[in-house]
């Protein structure tokens, strides 16, 4: 039972602890520009963090930009497998099962490997030869568990739908496609959303894998940082700043899903 | 041995396959070398973040608001940003810090990449564990740890007797999926250039262009480790079961 007190019509109040998170971000900051006037080498490893600020920018866009294909491709295929896995048919979700299981059980790591040296630097599509560049199998390598995932999401989405509701529908003529897409999909979208948001943030994560690959996103420019400017002050200070960047992305997005979570959980 | 070897690379030639490798004695050495180091970290890393899952999940129950807002704290910056970085900080940060302080003492650094990926890796999958059992120790019911209480156990012997091999059954389908995730999440030590298998698969494929080849070996190697955790896991979870807890 849910008790009523936190909660307004059975919806949780989203930000209540966030209000307080959001003044508790301020005080490593405070205590970090109070240490700079007392330290040199701390205010000098500031000011080389602000002039490499905009190409860490950049870096980050690479990660958020291949999150999101990564994401919209993952997506798109998964739910296709996800479909073929629920189809009655053994010859379609045989191999949509094998294809799950696969790309579940593998690390994203080895994906990454996998898609960077497998595939080619360069395609040729008729006459013309269109680069195939490093971001670009990242991406690829990412959507693979991706997509294996979201169709386990869906399938566990459908399958939380009681089977009366298959039966009712049935029995009043819709046929299985009508179904799903008019009366079982609706209800998943609402349950998908949760596990989908958390596979987002799992996968926003995993791009900073693609610094080892040679892609120049924020993990790969901090180590170009740290290796140029060349102090101890400046390379704790950087990946720190690494570290608080993938934070202030993944966080909220965690929070909401949360948010979701027990919102769904109550009604 | 030769033999069969020989035997297994020529039909995988005749598949178009390069596992010639295999027949080398140096690269097949590194290889399972690998294999072997992979199954060292996921031993080591299992042990290690089970207990931080323990200590941590002490910690956010703890009544003190300090000592359980600073656990939730570090859960909330670990769950949320990536397991490299993490690593980076560790490994080139920390580590290096250290270095430098033992220079100053005149005294090498004794922690190895290994170590350091143990650690990361355990506090990491730990705080996925902690939350688990957060979870079930909420889930232990009332009224079993008063009727516990009422029978004159003190609060420690509540927490290890009954509170806690309660929880840990509640627990234990997340705990064995994180342990799944936690195989799959040793592959992050190549980067740190830890020889695991992932690593001496990559120093291979560079000498000899068969990346396909020694990935599908990865892919069943990786599979073989999940596979073996989560059957342990059923097995535990099988082992454990009580009658009227848990519908399987």
């Amino acid at each position: 039972m849910a008790t009523a007190d936190s909660t307004v019509r059975g919806v949780p109040a989203w930000p209540r602890a966030g209000r307080f998170a959001g003044l508790l971000w301020l005080l490593p900051l405070v205590a970090v520009a109070l240490a700079a006037t007392r330290h040199p080498d701390l205010a000098r490893a500031l000011g080389s963090a602000w002039q490499w600020s905009p190409a860490l920018l950049r870096g980050f866009l690479v990660n958020v930009g291949v999150s999101l294909l990564a994401i919209a491709l993952g997506t798109a295929g998964g739910l296709l497998v996800g479909a073929l896995r629920l189809s009655p048919l053994a010859l379609l979700w045989r191999p949509a099962q094998l294809y799950v299981q696969v790309f579940r059980n593998a690390p994203w790591l080895v994906l990454i490997y996998f898609s960077t040296y497998v595939f080619p630097f360069e395609v040729n599509i008729g006459s013309h030869i269109v680069p195939f560049p490093d971001w670009l199998k990242v991406v690829l390598g990412l959507a693979l568990p991706a997509s294996a995932n979201v169709a386990e999401v869906l399938r566990g989405s459908v399958q939380s739908i009681p089977l009366t509701q298959w039966e009712a529908a049935s029995s009043m003529a819709f046929s299985r496609w009508q179904i799903l897409r008019l009366i079982v999909g609706p209800q998943c979208v609402r349950r998908m959303l949760p596990p989908w948001m958390n596979l987002y943030a799992t996968l926003t994560m995993s791009t900073a894998l693609a610094s080892l690959v040679g892609v120049h996103d924020l993990l790969d420019t901090a180590q170009i940082a740290s290796n140029t400017v060349n102090q101890t002050a400046f390379t704790v200070l950087i990946y720190f700043i690494v570290l608080a960047m993938f934070f202030a992305w993944c966080y909220p997005i965690s929070r909401f899903t949360r948010f979701l979570e027990q919102k769904h959980a109550v009604a | 041995m030769d033999a069969a070897i020989a035997w297994g690379i020529e039909a995988a030639r005749r598949l178009g396959l390069n596992y010639a490798f295999l027949a080398d004695a140096y690269d097949r050495a590194s290889f399972v070398h690998g294999a072997w180091v992979t199954v060292q970290l996921v031993v080591c890393t299992l042990a290690g973040s089970l207990a931080a899952g323990v200590a941590m999940a002490a910690l956010l129950t703890s009544r003190r608001p300090l000592l359980a807002g600073a656990t939730r704290a570090f859960v909330e910056v670990t769950r949320n940003t990536p397991t490299l970085v993490q690593l980076y900080c560790a490994f080139l940060v920390l580590n290096m810090l250290i270095t430098h302080a033992l220079q100053d003492a005149q005294r090498s650094n004794p922690l190895t990449p290994f170590l350091w990926v143990v650690v990361v890796l355990s506090l990491h999958k730990g705080v996925f564990h902690a939350e688990a059992l957060r979870a079930g120790i909420e889930a232990v019911p009332r009224v079993t740890l008063e009727a516990a209480a009422s029978l004159g156990f003190d609060r420690r012997t509540l927490l290890w007797r009954v509170q806690l091999p309660l929880a840990v059954r509640f627990a234990l389908p997340a705990l064995v999926n994180n342990s799944v995730d936690l195989v799959k999440a040793t592959a992050v030590a190549s980067a740190i250039a830890v020889g695991d298998i992932t690593y001496a698969s990559i120093m291979i494929w560079t000498q000899r262009d068969n990346v396909l080849e020694l990935m599908v070996l990865l892919l069943l190697f990786f599979g073989l480790l999940t596979w073996v955790v989560s059957q342990a896991g059923n097995w535990l979870e099988l082992r454990l079961r009580m009658p009227g807890y848990g519908d399987r």
